[in-house]
Parts: C-alpha cells; sequence; structure tokens
C-alpha cells in the first residue's frame, strides 16, 4: 500500500539529499577536529604556493639588481625577511581558515540534525508499516 | 503595483517550469557576452575569434558549473596573450594563480563575479556588481570584487604593454616586466576603485542589516549608488582626473535601477523550483516530481462578451427567471449576465 505521508517525507528527503544536502552529508564523514585541520593545511599549502609565485615575481622584478649585486648582497637579511613574512601569512591564513570552517561545520552541522530528526521519524513510520504487511 | 507582482509572478511560475532549460540559456547568454568581450578586448589570436569556436565554449559553459566557464575565459585570454607575446602570457599565469591560491578559492561559488566585473567595466556599469552583492550576500564578498576589479586593470595594462613591445631580447621582456609591475602596483585609481567598491558593498549589505522599514532593500541600493558616486567623485578629485564624471555618474544611476529589477524579480533565492527526485523502499520504487505551491495567485484570463446578442439574451433570461422561476443554468459566457438576473435589484426593478 502506498503511503502518502511517508511519500511525502521521503520526497523532502530525496530533495534535500541531492540539493543543499549533498555538502553536508560529505562534510558529516569527518569528525569536526579532522575537517578543520584537513582545510587549514589546504589554505596553508595554497598560501605558500600563492606566497612562492609572488617571490617569483619580486625576484624577476628585481632580477637586475640582484644579478648585479650577486656578491654583496647581504642574504641572511634577506632570508629572515622572506621567513618572516612566510610565517606571518601562513599563520593568519591558518587561523582564519581555523575560524572559518569551524563555522561553516557548525552551520551544516545544524542543518544535518533535522535530516536525521527526519530520517528518525521515517523509520518509526516505516516500522509501524512492516508488521501488517 | 500589482500587476508587477502578478508579472513577477509569471515570472516566477515560468521559470519553476522550465527551470533547466531557462538556466542553461542564461549560462549560455552570459558566456557568450564574456567570451565575445575577450575576443573584441584582446583578441589576437584569431582562430580563438571564429563563431564555431566561441559558440562551443558558449555551449560548454552552459551545461558545466561555473568554475568551468571561469577555467575557461581564463584559459581563452591566455592563449590570446599568448598569440601576441608568449611572455607576457606566463605573468598572467602566475598573476591568476596567486589571486587564484590566496583569495579566489575561498569564495568558489563566486567565481562569476571575477568574469562578471571586467566585462561590466567595458559596459561602463561595474557598480552592478557590488551593489548586487552587498544586497544578495555578505561582506565576504568583497574578495571576490577585489580580485576582479585588479583583473579589469591587468588587462588593460597587458593591452598597452603589447603595443610597447617590438623584439624578443632580454633587456625588453624584462622592461616589459616591469611596467606591467610598476602599473599594477603603483596604480592608484585601481586601489581607489577597490576601496570603494568595498565601500558600496558594506554600505548596502549593513543599511539592509541594520534598519528595518519598508523599501529598505531599494533604499540600501539608493544609498549605495550614493556612496558610490561620492566616493569616485572623490576619487577623481585626488587623482586629479575628470573626464568621465558624467559617464560614472550616468553608470551609477543605470547600474542602481538593474540591481532593483534583478532585486525585485531575485528568484534565485527564495524560490524552490520543479524537483525531479527517485528513490525507493522495499516494495516500489518512487520517481517523483514535485511541483512548489504557488504564493500569490495570477488571476485568471476572464473574457467578458458584450455585444447586442448577448445583452438580449440576458435580458430575455431575466425576463425568464422573473415570470417562470426557472432553474439557473450558468454559462461561462453568460455569467455576469446571469448574476445580473439573480440580484435582488433586478427583481426589484421589474416589480
Amino acid at each position: 500500500m502506498l503511503n502518502n505521508n511517508r511519500i511525502r517525507m521521503m520526497t523532502k528527503l530525496a530533495v534535500y539529499e541531492e540539493k543543499e544536502g549533498k555538502e553536508d552529508i560529505r562534510l558529516s564523514k569527518y569528525y569536526k577536529t579532522d575537517y578543520v585541520r584537513y582545510q587549514a593545511i589546504k589554505s596553508v599549502i595554497c598560501a605558500t604556493i600563492g606566497y612562492a609565485l609572488i617571490l617569483v615575481l619580486i625576484f624577476m622584478y628585481q632580477s637586475e639588481y640582484i644579478i648585479k649585486n650577486a656578491v654583496t648582497l647581504d642574504y641572511k637579511t634577506i632570508g629572515i625577511f622572506i621567513a618572516g613574512f612566510y610565517i606571518i601569512t601562513i599563520t593568519i591564513y591558518g587561523f582564519a581558515s581555523i575560524v572559518g570552517y569551524s563555522l561553516k561545520y557548525d552551520r551544516s552541522r545544524k542543518k544535518l540534525g533535522r535530516y536525521y530528526k527526519m530520517l528518525k521519524r521515517l523509520e518509526k513510520i516505516y516500522n509501524e508499516e512492516t508488521p501488517e504487511s | 503595483m500589482m500587476s508587477l507582482l502578478v508579472f513577477r509572478e509569471r515570472v516566477k511560475n515560468f521559470y519553476q517550469r522550465y527551470d533547466i532549460y531557462v538556466t542553461a540559456f542564461a549560462k549560455f547568454v552570459f558566456a557568450l557576452i564574456t567570451f565575445l568581450a575577450i575576443n573584441a578586448q584582446i583578441g589576437y589570436d584569431s582562430r580563438l575569434e571564429s563563431l564555431p569556436v566561441v559558440l562551443g565554449l558558449s555551449l560548454l559553459s552552459a551545461f558545466t558549473p561555473s568554475a568551468v566557464m571561469v577555467l575557461l575565459a581564463a584559459l581563452v585570454t591566455t592563449l590570446h596573450i599568448y598569440s601576441a607575446a608568449p611572455i607576457l602570457s606566463l605573468i598572467i599565469i602566475i598573476i591568476i594563480m596567486i589571486i587564484y591560491f590566496l583569495f579566489a578559492r575561498f569564495t568558489p561559488r563566486l567565481g562569476y563575479v571575477l568574469l562578471a566585473i571586467p566585462i561590466l567595466f567595458f559596459f561602463k556599469i561595474p557598480y552592478v556588481i557590488p551593489l548586487m552583492l552587498g544586497a544578495v550576500a555578505s561582506p565576504l564578498a568583497i574578495i571576490p570584487t577585489a580580485c576582479g576589479v585588479i583583473l579589469y586593470y591587468l588587462i588593460l595594462i597587458i593591452k598597452t604593454a603589447i603595443t610597447m613591445q617590438t623584439n624578443n631580447s632580454i633587456d625588453d621582456i624584462l622592461g616589459i616586466y616591469t611596467y606591467i609591475i610598476d602599473s599594477l602596483v603603483g596604480n592608484k585609481l585601481m586601489i581607489m576603485t577597490i576601496v570603494i567598491f568595498a565601500l558600496i558593498l558594506m554600505v548596502v549589505y549593513y543599511i539592509r542589516k541594520m534598519m528595518k522599514f519598508d523599501y529598505v532593500q531599494e533604499f540600501s541600493i539608493g544609498a549605495g549608488s550614493l556612496a558610490s558616486i561620492l566616493g569616485f567623485l572623490i576619487s577623481d578629485i585626488i587623482l586629479a582626473q575628470s573626464e568621465q564624471i558624467f559617464i560614472m555618474i550616468l553608470g551609477n544611476i543605470a547600474s542602481a535601477a538593474i540591481v532593483i529589477v534583478i532585486n525585485f524579480f531575485r528568484l534565485t533565492l527564495d524560490y524552490t523550483a520543479v524537483e525531479n527526485v527517485q528513490f525507493e523502499d522495499d516494495v516500489y520504487y518512487y520517481y517523483v516530481k514535485a511541483i512548489p505551491k504557488m504564493s500569490v495567485t495570477t488571476p485568471q484570463m476572464k473574457v467578458k462578451h458584450i455585444n447586442v446578442k448577448n445583452v438580449a439574451q440576458g435580458m430575455s433570461r431575466a425576463g425568464l427567471q422573473r415570470y417562470e422561476d426557472s432553474e439557473e443554468e450558468i454559462d461561462e459566457d453568460d455569467a455576469y449576465f446571469d448574476q445580473g438576473s439573480n440580484d435582488d435589484s433586478w427583481d426589484k426593478k421589474g416589480k
């Protein structure tokens, strides 16, 4: 027998699973710490690549000067500068992504909570139905 | 106002029913405009300018996610520049990669903004984007907006750099390269534009969020464009530029109008389209098509025939009812007259 109430519920769940729920369900496979750490590492790596590319641009820009003064350059200070800015950059990116992705995870969890509640209700209806048939 | 609301409901209805086609078509048109604009601005490679290539790329972007289109546009731009000056394309790639890795990857859904800003700049109405994003998005949207502005000025600089190029000696290339970086980093107009766009976005966003009164959306957009006009006037005074003031003000007014219209029709945010889903339980497979209920019903067309024959018929029927008290038969066309005949006033008049 078709149970209209149940079909309505299943439809709602299916729509959620297909659209906005896709991301939420994907996130639910991670623990919060794992997810946030993973995303933070990803953004630190991306920030590193970006930083390296900026360094390449600066190097190319100053290449004439660098080649001319290759012997007399103070490599130690330059190295400290580059490393210092790098640490500042990745700290900013790391912290920002920890905060941002934690918020995102919490929000998605909240939405998923509603989904699970509905699933439970569906299960209840289902259990009530099955003994009869 | 009512007829406008009804019109909006009709558009919404249409959109809900033909969701897939409308979205694909809109993406196709947007992609077409994008590629045509790129070709018009930096079309150095004639092979990429041919119509089949442009149409093919647009079709491809119509049926793929927005990221693909952004990628394709970046690719086409790079190839155009490559055919004119191979070294410059390398610089472009590096700069685009920096923009992606440091900024754009955090707002993947706003990838369109990166494309839309340079294109709208060529149409003189880039103000649409910050106004629109202020009305629909969060302040985080400042990031892609700023990136879009940088891309636009980068394209302008590249255009002049390509005309400068004479031969391929190392010194020349280095000279062009330093020219590009100098004009990109020291571009006060660009920095001003980024700051003002951010300001517009914040103004619209905070007025929309903080204040509660009727038409706050429209008011916030108006305030945003006012802030934009003032901001660009001040920047023109600081940078001693005066030739574009009139165009700027006109562009701002046009942008505000466009955004208000889009905002009125805002379909993508509060709509739920027809959903086709499938699932199963132990006994059945379900293929469900869920159609959302409409909130405001559009009035049905009702055609009233007023001509001699009908009037005569109506009169005679009214007469019939008065004298013979016969059973009512309501005809669609004559419903009006039947109502009239049922009315007490008719009877009183007759008696």
